[in-house]
């Protein structure tokens, strides 16, 4: 046994060696943890991506009005009416309720349609006047078509229009829309930081830190009092 | 004078000196509030209190002895009013040294805290001098006694007193309206923020090293040799929570003196020192830890005071920490002032603990501070509260500098 000596972890400080490397080793992932993008942010973000103007679908030959909807005339004479991808980005998944049947009469800036969403909800303007021929019943099953196809299998009403051209002729084609979305978005962000702030300050911090860009579907989970200021700034003090 | 009134009257929309401190003198607001019900008798008898033991002596106001001869009044006010005065320094390294300028708007309420804190706490130390015109001395060199800690703290409080009233110069240069003096005196800010860190980071700990010498009349779980390091990390938390405990109120009680801008970036502000309190508390706990560790006390953490100790670690170390770690990941901001709460009195209780609760914590007959020692403490904590009040309604310490201040700093 020559050679061995007891050493007493005690004496030898041992422990207090131990504790140091055990803080070190602790640290790591205290940090990591501590410093990993905040949930709510890094949640909205993964899942929704960031709503900017280069995302949204603007196709050519539609006519966008400023109630947010579009209309688009078929070879038939019959036009088809929907709501722009601005809108649903903004909204996210909405349920649609139609307010009108087959066979009535609507005019321009008439509501047709609500959508909701948990709590909150808009009503919707006919961009033209007409009688209506026909109503997308594929929207009430499911949802889908409305944000993944918002031009196509998304269209809400067929709508025989009575004044066409006097009533489109002020609307927004492809290239105009395009730049209109980017100062409807702007505007948007202004009116979420502002809305926000009188009803829910905490969740501004969140949606709205560092000035950055808006996560998408910036609408939902909102507070009904939010959805209510968007229809009144979005959808109805424009004509 | 005449010229100096000159300067005064131009920029106060023209009123004369006398007037505008007429003004300022005049209570502003309603007077029957309940925190002025309570505060105003506690104060009048804390004055009667003061007097008399100026009067008759400490021994006839407190439970002081040979034995314990520092009380409530060195352990509340002194050593923990000044960990709570630590968020000046913490603030203004964030501000002005590292350029955070999220935090820029609780700068000055922050400063206004610190100074005040400092002024009353170490004043109340008069109140403990046997001879407290002796205080003067370690100043003008009659006995400096330089081999004393209680050399760097004396002068460590003089400079640093000084260093925050010029941190906080521009504001009342603003109040006055003296343009050329705000600009003097805002030039000089930088300079004063590096030499009061500088003087922070040694009191804080100076503070702790005073207790070194009382090495026998501590108990050992307390006691160890490292109290200086411990003093120092904790007064950043403990300032930190106060900020966020004090701006809490303050957005309540002066709602209106803040700005719409401010109040919306307050929950941001909160939730910014969250962060840095969790990693403080952290590395505390750590270091507490390894103390424990190295002083060797297994055997008394099974017994009454050990029981404390555990209380205090993890209770009102480990809890917090834990506290404010989920808050500051959830963005929970009612958590994130319950943990700066909790905080707040584990920092006490810390100080207590070493300053009162175990100190001579082995003799016969134990100090247990007189009512009057707590009434005179709760009347230099009214008192405080009473002049912050004041400054805070009339100078421009929350709500935004005048508007030629804009101009002012653009030009520069």
């Amino acid at each position: 046994m020559d050679g061995f000596t007891y050493i007493n972890i005690f004496d030898t400080k041992g422990i207090e060696y131990l504790v140091i490397i055990g803080f070190l080793l602790l640290l790591i992932p205290f940090w990591r943890s501590l410093n990993k993008p905040l949930t709510v942010r890094a949640k909205v973000m993964s899942t929704l991506g960031v709503l900017t103007s280069n995302i949204l679908k603007v196709p050519q030959g539609l006519f966008y009005s400023r109630n947010h909807t579009w209309t688009f005339l078929e070879k038939s004479g019959v036009a088809s009416v929907g709501l722009d991808d601005l809108l649903l980005h903004i909204t996210g998944q909405v349920h649609v309720n139609n307010l009108k049947v087959p066979g009535d009469k609507v005019r321009k800036g008439e509501r047709i349609a609500e959508i909701a969403q948990n709590g909150g909800h808009l009503l919707i303007k006919s961009p033209i006047s007409g009688e209506i021929q026909g109503v997308n019943k594929s929207l009430r099953e499911g949802v889908g078509a409305l944000n993944d196809d918002p031009y196509g299998g998304g269209w809400i009403y067929k709508i025989k229009p009575e004044k066409w051209t006097e009533e489109t002729n002020s609307y927004f084609l492809a290239n105009e829309a395009t730049l209109w979305f980017k100062t409807e978005l702007l505007r948007f962000k202004d009116f979420i930081a502002m809305s926000l702030n009188k009803y829910s300050p905490e969740t501004a911090m969140v949606i709205l830190q560092e000035g950055g860009e808006l996560a998408d579907n910036p609408l939902s989970g909102m507070p009904a009092e939010v959805w209510h200021d968007f229809q009144e700034h979005f959808l109805d003090k424009v004509s | 004078m005449n010229n100096q009134n000159a300067v005064l009257a131009k920029d106060n929309d023209g009123m004369p000196v006398l007037k505008f401190l007429a003004e300022a003198i005049k209570p502003k607001g309603t007077f029957f509030t309940p925190f002025n019900m309570i505060s105003l008798p506690i104060m009048v008898l804390g004055f009667v209190i003061i007097v008399i033991r100026f009067i008759k002596g400490i021994g006839a106001v407190t439970n002081l002895t040979q034995e314990v001869p520092w009380g409530l009044w060195i352990g509340f006010d002194v050593v923990t009013g000044v960990a709570f005065a630590g968020g000046a320094y913490v603030i203004t390294f964030m501000v002005y040294i590292l350029n955070m300028k999220k935090y820029h708007s609780i700068v000055r309420v922050t400063v206004l805290n610190g100074f005040l804190a400092y002024v009353f706490y170490a004043g109340a130390l008069l109140l403990d001098l046997g001879r407290p015109w002796n205080v003067i001395n370690p100043i003008i060199g009659n006995s400096f006694g330089v081999s004393s800690i209680l050399f760097l703290v004396a002068w460590h409080f003089l400079l640093y007193m000084i260093a925050m009233l010029i941190e906080f110069s521009p504001t009342i240069a603003e109040w006055i309206g003296n343009q050329r003096a705000r600009k003097i005196l805002s030039g000089m800010t930088l300079a004063a923020v590096i030499f009061g860190i500088t003087l922070s980071t040694l009191h804080q700990s100076g503070l702790g090293a005073l207790y070194l010498m009382a090495s026998e009349k501590i108990h050992p779980l307390w006691y160890s040799e490292f109290i200086p390091i411990l003093f120092f990390v904790s007064s950043i938390f403990a300032g930190l929570s106060m900020v966020i405990f004090e701006g809490s109120i303050s957005q309540k009680v002066f709602d209106s003196q803040i700005s719409e801008k401010n109040h919306r970036s307050h929950d941001g502000i909160l939730h910014g020192l969250s962060k840095i309190c969790t990693v403080t508390l952290f590395i505390y706990f750590f270091l507490q830890v390894l103390t424990f560790v190295h002083g060797k006390h297994w055997d008394l953490l099974n017994s009454p005071m050990g029981y404390w100790y555990l209380t205090e670690m993890i209770g009102f170390v480990l809890l917090p920490m834990g506290l404010f770690f989920y808050s500051y990941r959830k963005q929970n901001i009612f958590l994130i002032k319950l943990a700066a709460l909790i905080t707040m009195i584990g920092v006490i209780i810390n100080r207590l603990n070493v300053t009162v609760v175990g100190f001579r914590w082995d003799a016969a007959v134990h100090y247990f501070p007189s009512w009057m020692e707590i009434v005179v403490t709760l009347t230099v904590l009214f008192v405080e509260i009473w002049i912050f009040r004041w400054i805070v309604t009339r100078l421009p310490v929350l709500r935004d500098s005048p508007s030629w201040v804009k101009k002012q700093s653009s030009k520069l």
